[in-house]
């Protein structure tokens, strides 16, 4: 069966150019963690930026003649706005309550009467979050009669903003470098390891082999190749996030080994340029092989 | 089966083959004879669709080589067995993966390799060879190596590059010997030499070859 041959062939290949597999398994794993690493760390980047933001959000104060039924319509008019995605109703007892866990003190008991207003706590969907969309909203928000003021730490915000812009930016051309850096080391290193095996291309394309059956071990080898490139980075990435836990050194919102996505992704990352690179260059070979 | 009809080869160092025109029926045996360097080689890689011509036709069986498709070149060199010059032994394999090997391309199953291997290992004196190297072989028996890999698929045509040119009279002799025997048995062959000796101890068709031009195309 030629699929047999293909298989052992494959297999067989590793075993006989050993050095040049290893040096290519070595530098797509090198390429493959650092591609990893950079994603894991703008995602964990994003992540602290992204609690952080969160804290920010608006706060909607009522004045404190508001009725419930003025309360239903502000709320229904939140709600319904374009962008928001959560919002809390916090009542005066809730405020007090929170004053209290926050400063220690009871608020009543150092006034008679509760002076904390109730509020709405709105919190924008990630697509709508620009001081000019949240500026907007609190411009219509603040004209409803029962409202009675909108905060909305806007400097804070302008600034966690502008930090995610560079961190978005200088992740896209890190990893955007990272990856064209990838794809050229480990083209040279597949290109190479298939010159190694010239003899043998030559020698089965003129014993009769197709096209086909040169290519097909090869390109399983090179399967094969990114498989363990992919294995060995995500172990070494695992181990890092580990290391870096066990020692207190950071702690990680996002780990690799809770992202099943990411491993297949950077699986099939480094099978498809391994399998298409030794691909290219075995097409490139069999131009100069009648 | 081999049909040449005015054929010219042309390499940037000069003129390889002029105005070549022959033809090879089913079951002959034909020396190619002629000096180094006088395209005897060229010829046999014409054949091989390893070379194609600048002008004139190369037919083999029915492919045009002018017009051969790549995947066709692999189905020709299925029914041909070339015994190179320089053997083309795949040094890291053994001597039953060297000869297997055209088996395995075809998918033939374990057993029926294993079978065959063998059976033409016997047939030459290789069994105790089989898991050597190349290197650990003497010359004459890397050739009986490459011998063995070119009739393993039973071909209809065999082509032997000079296959006696570097063996002992004894070696040359159990060659040669194999070689009519693959012939008796169907096979037409081409046999390029440039030793005389050959063709009067087996006489056959003798295709002359001098600087590229047939000079002399008769049987004995």
């Amino acid at each position: 069966m030629k699929l047999g041959y293909i298989i052992r062939e494959g297999i067989i290949g590793i075993r006989r150019s050993r050095m040049p597999f290893m040096i290519s398994v070595f530098s797509l794993t090198v390429a493959l963690a650092l591609v990893g690493i950079g994603t894991l760390a703008v995602d964990n980047g994003l992540q602290y930026i992204g609690d952080l933001q969160a804290d920010y959000d608006l706060e909607v104060f009522l004045e404190n003649e508001t009725n419930t039924i003025q309360k239903r319509e502000i709320a229904k008019i939140i709600s319904e706005y374009p962008g928001v995605f959560r919002m809390d109703y916090l009542s005066k007892e809730d405020a007090a309550a929170l004053y209290n866990a926050e400063f220690g003190e009871d608020v009543l008991s150092l006034l008679d009467d509760n002076p904390l207003p109730s509020s709405f706590r709105v919190t924008f969907s990630e697509d709508y979050r620009s001081a000019l969309y949240i500026q907007s909203f609190i411009q219509s928000i603040a004209l409803l009669d029962a409202v009675d003021e909108v905060m909305f730490k806007k400097d804070l915000f302008d600034r966690v903003q502008g930090i995610l812009k560079s961190i978005y930016a200088l992740a896209a051309a890190a990893i955007f470098l990272i990856i064209l850096s990838t794809v050229f080391l480990t083209a040279n290193n597949l290109r190479l390891m298939i010159l190694a095996r010239y003899e043998f291309i030559e020698t089965v394309r003129l014993l009769g082999a197709s096209d086909f059956m040169v290519k097909a071990p090869i390109f399983l080898e090179g399967g094969i190749l990114g498989f363990i490139g992919g294995i060995i980075a995500v172990l070494i990435i695992a181990g890092l996030e580990t290391a870096l836990e066990t020692y207190h050194i950071i702690d990680l919102p996002v780990r690799i080994l809770h992202h099943p996505e990411v491993i297949i992704g950077m699986l099939l990352f480094g099978m498809s340029l391994s399998a298409l690179g030794v691909l290219k260059a075995v097409r490139r070979m069999l131009r100069f092989v009648s | 089966m081999i049909h040449f009809d005015k054929v010219h080869l042309r390499f940037d160092t000069g003129i390889s083959l002029r105005d070549l025109s022959f033809d090879i029926q089913k079951n002959e045996f034909v020396y190619l004879f002629g000096p180094s360097g006088s395209g005897k080689s060229s010829v046999l890689n014409l054949i091989y669709m390893d070379l194609f011509p600048n002008d004139g036709d190369v037919k083999i069986f029915d492919y045009n080589s002018s017009a051969v498709k790549r995947r066709d070149i692999a189905n020709v060199r299925q029914k041909i067995g070339m015994i190179f010059q320089d053997f083309k032994l795949l040094a890291d394999r053994d001597v039953f993966s060297n000869i297997s090997l055209p088996l395995e391309l075809q998918g033939f199953k374990s057993n029926a390799v294993k079978s065959k291997v063998v059976r033409q290992a016997d047939a030459l004196g290789l069994r105790s060879r089989l898991t050597h190297y190349p290197s650990e072989l003497s010359v004459g028996e890397q050739q009986k190596v490459a011998l063995a890999r070119s009739m393993i698929l039973s071909p209809d045509i065999l082509l032997a590059d000079e296959p006696t040119a570097h063996l002992d009279e004894k070696s040359t002799a159990d060659v040669l010997d194999w070689i009519w025997k693959v012939h008796e048995a169907g096979t037409s062959v081409l046999f390029a030499t440039h030793n005389e000796q050959l063709l009067k101890q087996n006489p056959a068709r003798k295709i002359t070859l001098s600087a590229g031009e047939i000079v002399e195309d008769r049987s004995f």
